[in-house]
Order: structure tokens, then sequence, then C-alpha cells
């Protein structure tokens, strides 16, 4: 009982932090600036003032030009990147994790409530903002939401327990975080050949381009992408998932962190 | 409830931060004294379980200082000023209160207690990005001792607080000890804890080099050379009588002024009582200078592996 309200403690303590960090001006700025992006560039379609000529253009350019190019490339990992690391980086830059590391909480735990702590902010912030660009993109944002949110909710829990092992593993974890980002899911993940399938993000496409087909999205150009299976790519980023979170309960429940005093 | 370190070696890499470390402490204060990288951070951070031992064990009662079961027993006030600097020193003591899993009612309770402790209950409304360093380290100090743990850990705990404060503070701490509790504080400034403490831990690379109680020490350097400051009259005449002592072993002149270096303290008091009375000298002062702990810790250190 006193170790149920001790992890409570120490996850209604960690949301709060990261909901009024910095973390939050930060996605804040992205996120707004997708939004009137979106505002912009209308995705309406039948009449003489729209872009495109049928649902099924204006659905692919939707999915294209936000979907796959911005939001899961760019925002989704942002998000999660913002708060993951804060989560137990930011205690551990501030040398705050000290005052959580004498308590008789046990590691694991710590890592658990610190984890349950920034799931539902970036889950709820990236599902939100997801479905308030959908709504901003009118038809094809109402038929792409449904259809995109569970590659959209995959994706956000592996990079969230991915960026919680660099959190646990790394001492400026936001900066190697940031780097994995640009390195790994934008230059890599956009490499010809089967390289790119050590990224999170191949798997989310994947399963993007397979929900989208029947919709009129396009099979990519097999020269530079050649997607697996909807169920294959969830079981992965499940098992991404999985193994990132066994990895940083292994670490943290082994690690000396000696830069703390 | 006592702390043990048994031939506790802890290594960093190549480096090593303490060396074969074997003591009990407890019940009672002990004071822990160390020049900086001597391996004192290193013996508090085992202590509260932050590193574990390459080598040896480090136990807090029956258990492992690295196991969550020992960090119910034990406070640590760390010598680090980093707070959640966004909160108020009381909902900061009252967070660290709930981790141990007390209930809302209790922990409030505890928190009121603890500040009030540290004379920091009128003054704990304030954000601690706000607060002085004094006001910082009773919040520190509250924190550690929110929960009545068996043992404390305090590094620099008087560190930063003013006179008045420090006299609190160290009634406080001593009012813990009678209540059996164990203490150890870890300190720069000898002086500050030398009363306090009941005994000492003397550290140097990363070896305990002298313990026991500040007397204790002190007759383990009996051979090493112990300086007396004199002001009399005249001092001329009077520092050439001093040299022919046979126990004195130099004497410096510096106006009126004579700084007496002897081997053996308890017969040069003798000898020089008889001159002072045989040669019609005014000793206007006589003050050792190094019979404190500083001292003791400089001689020792010297003579350190």
């Amino acid at each position: 009982m006193k170790l149920l309200r001790a992890c409570g403690t120490l996850m209604m303590l960690s949301f709060r932090r990261l909901l009024w960090s910095t973390s939050t001006l930060m996605v804040a700025f992205p996120l707004i600036g997708s939004g009137l992006f979106l505002l912009r560039r209308r995705y309406t379609y039948g009449d003489e003032n729209s872009r495109y000529f049928d649902v099924y253009s204006a659905f692919t350019a939707f999915s294209e030009e936000f979907v796959l190019a911005l939001f899961v490339s760019f925002l989704l990992p942002i998000c999660a990147l913002a708060y993951a690391t804060m989560s137990i980086g930011g205690d551990r830059e501030d040398r705050t994790l000290l005052f959580l590391l004498v308590r008789p909480l046990p590691r694991t735990l710590i890592v658990v409530s610190k984890l349950l702590a920034t799931l539902p902010l970036v889950v709820g912030l990236v599902v939100g903002s997801f479905w308030v660009y959908c709504k901003l993109a009118g038809e094809v944002g109402a038929i792409a939401y449904p259809i995109y949110l569970p590659a959209v909710l995959y994706m956000t829990l592996a990079y969230v327990s991915l960026f919680h092992l660099f959190a646990v593993t790394f001492r400026h974890s936001t900066i190697v975080a940031l780097a994995y980002s640009l390195f790994m899911e934008i230059f890599i993940g956009n490499m010809p050949g089967i390289v790119k399938r050590v990224t999170v993000t191949f798997f989310g496409k994947s399963m993007i381009f397979e929900m989208g087909a029947e919709h009129g999205l396009p099979e990519p150009d097999p020269e530079w992408f050649v997607p697996v299976t909807a169920p294959g790519a969830g079981q992965t980023l499940v098992a991404i998932c999985i193994g990132a979170l066994v990895l940083t309960l292994w670490v943290f429940s082994r690690r000396e962190y000696r830069d703390l005093t | 409830m006592q702390l043990a370190f048994d031939n506790v070696t802890k290594l960093y890499g190549p480096v090593i931060g303490v060396n074969d470390i074997s003591c009990r402490i407890g019940p009672g204060i002990t004071g822990l004294f160390g020049a900086n990288g001597a391996g004192k951070s290193t013996m508090m951070k085992l202590a509260s379980g932050q590193l574990r031992p390459t080598s040896g064990r480090v136990t807090v009662g029956q258990r492992s200082a690295w196991s969550s079961a020992a960090k119910r027993t034990l406070g640590f006030s760390p010598e680090i000023n980093s707070f959640y600097e966004e909160m108020t020193g009381r909902d900061f003591v009252y967070a660290m209160t709930r981790l141990y899993g007390y209930s809302a009612a209790e922990a409030r309770e505890r928190t009121e207690d603890a500040l009030d402790e540290v004379g920091m209950r009128d003054r704990a409304e304030r954000h601690i990005a706000g607060c002085s360093h004094g006001m910082r380290q009773r919040i520190k100090l509250a924190q550690a001792l929110v929960h009545d743990p068996a043992v404390l850990l305090l590094d620099e705990p008087t560190s930063g607080i003013d006179p008045g404060g420090r006299k609190h503070i160290g009634d406080l701490l001593v009012g813990w000890a009678s209540r059996g509790k164990t203490i150890l504080i870890s300190s720069h400034i000898l002086a500050e804890v030398e009363h306090l403490a009941d005994s000492i831990l003397m550290i140097a690379r990363g070896r305990i080099i002298a313990s026991g109680t500040i007397a204790e020490v002190r007759e383990l350097i009996e051979d090493q050379p112990f300086t007396v400051e004199v002001v009399a009259e005249p001092p001329r005449q009077m520092a050439a009588a001093l040299v022919n002592l046979d126990v004195v072993q130099s004497v410096e002149i510096r106006g009126d002024v004579l700084t007496v270096r002897t081997r053996n303290p308890a017969q040069f008091y003798g000898q020089l009582s008889d001159l002072v009375i045989d040669g019609g000298y005014d000793v206007r002062r006589l003050a050792p200078l190094d019979s404190g702990a500083d001292a003791v810790f400089g001689y020792l250190e010297q003579g350190a592996p």
C-alpha cells in the first residue's frame, strides 16, 4: 500500500512538472505552426476553389504531405522526445534525481512511475493534436483519423520507451535523442534499401501505407520503400516498446549516477 | 542502528575512490573529515546507497545500503543545492515525505513537524528559487529527517547557515543523537562539528587514517610537533631561554609573539612554568595553535600512505 502511494505521488509529481516544463513550450511552437500550415493549405476537393479533383487525390496529398512527411516524421518524435527524455533526464540534469534515489522506492518502480506519468501526456498530446489536424483538414481528415490512429499510437509508445532508455543511459539525453531523430529517423529512415528498417518511422509508415491504400494512397516506389505488412509493423513497434522498457529497467536498476553530487 | 563498512573498496575505472575501508558508525554523532578528493563523498554516496562498492559491503543495520529497504531507515541531506525550484519549501518536503508512502494527512503532519524542528515552519511558503542558502540547507535537513530515520547522513549540513542557526542545528543533532540515532556528518569546517561529534573519522587518499574521539586521535600523533603561541615580555630573552629547553624544537619570533614547537606538550608546559617563574617573564598569552582536529588531520594526512 505504501509503495503504491509512493508511486502514485511520484507519478503525479512527474506529470505536473512535465506539464509545466519548458518542454510544453518547446512542442507548442511546431504544433501551432503545423496547425497554421493546415489552415493555409486546404485539402478540399470538387469545387472551383479546391486544389484537388476528388477525395482520393486530396486524401493522398494529405497523407503524403502532412501525415507522412510532417506528422509522423517530425511532430510525433519531437513530442515524444520533449517529454520522455525530460521525465528522468530532467531530474538527472537538474540533479534532483538524487532525492528520488535515496527514497525507499525500488528503482524499477521509479522508472515505471516516470513512464506512467509521461505516457498520458505524450499520448494525449499526439492523439489530441492529430485529431485537431484531421478536423482542420476537413473530410479527408475525417477519413484519415481512424485509419492512421493505430500507427500513430504504436509509434508514440515505441518512441516514448526508446527515449526513456536514452534518458537513463545518457547524461544529455535530449541532445542524444535529437541527434538520433535527425540521423536515424530522418537520414537513415529516408535512405533507399533495407537499412531504414532499423528506424521506428519505417514501421509506422508501413502501417500507414497499408491502411491508406484502400482510400487511394498509392504504394511507395519500391526503389525507395518496401513496406512490411501492417500487423508485422505493429508487432515490431510493440517489440521495440517492450524491449526498450526492459532495457531501461535493467540499466536504471543497476546504474550508478555519479554526477548527481 | 549501525552503519557499517566492511573492507569496502570503490573504484571509478582506474581511480580509487575508497580503499579497503572498514568501520562501524554510530549510534551517536560521527564526524567525517577529509580534504577534497580524499574519499569523503564516495563514503557518503556508498552509505546513502547511490553507489555500490566494487568489493566489500556497506550495511545499514543488517541490510545492504543499496537496497530500498535500507533507505527507509536512512535520511540523507546532500551537499548540492538542487531542488524542484518551482515548489515552495513546504511542498517540496511534503512531496519527499509522500515518497515514503505516507498518507496525505500523515505526510502533512510530518512535514510540519520537520519544518518546525529545523526552524522553517513560518518561512516554508516561500518558493525555493527565492530561498537563501541557509534556508535551503534547512529544507534539505527537513526532508532528510521527516520520516524519523535511524541513520542520518548529513553532507555539510551547516554550510551557509548563520551562527544562531548553526547552534540551533547543533542542538538538534545532539538531541537526535541522545535518542539513539546514528548521525554521520561530513564537513570541511572541523571546528564546527568537532564539539558535536562523539567520534571522528579522518580520511585521506581513500583510506581511514584515524578514528575515535578527538582525544584518542590526538594520542596517535604524540610524536608530532605541537605548536604553542606565547606572548611575553621581554620576548627575545624568553625565546633564548625557551630554545635551551630539551623539549623545544624551535622558536620563531614575530614582534612580541613567540611560536614554539615541541614534541612533548605535557613536559613543555611543566618546564615552561618553571622557566616563567625563574626568569620573571610577563606572559600575557599562552595558546596552543594546533590542538584542534584541523591540526591533527594535517599531521595524519602528511603521514598517510
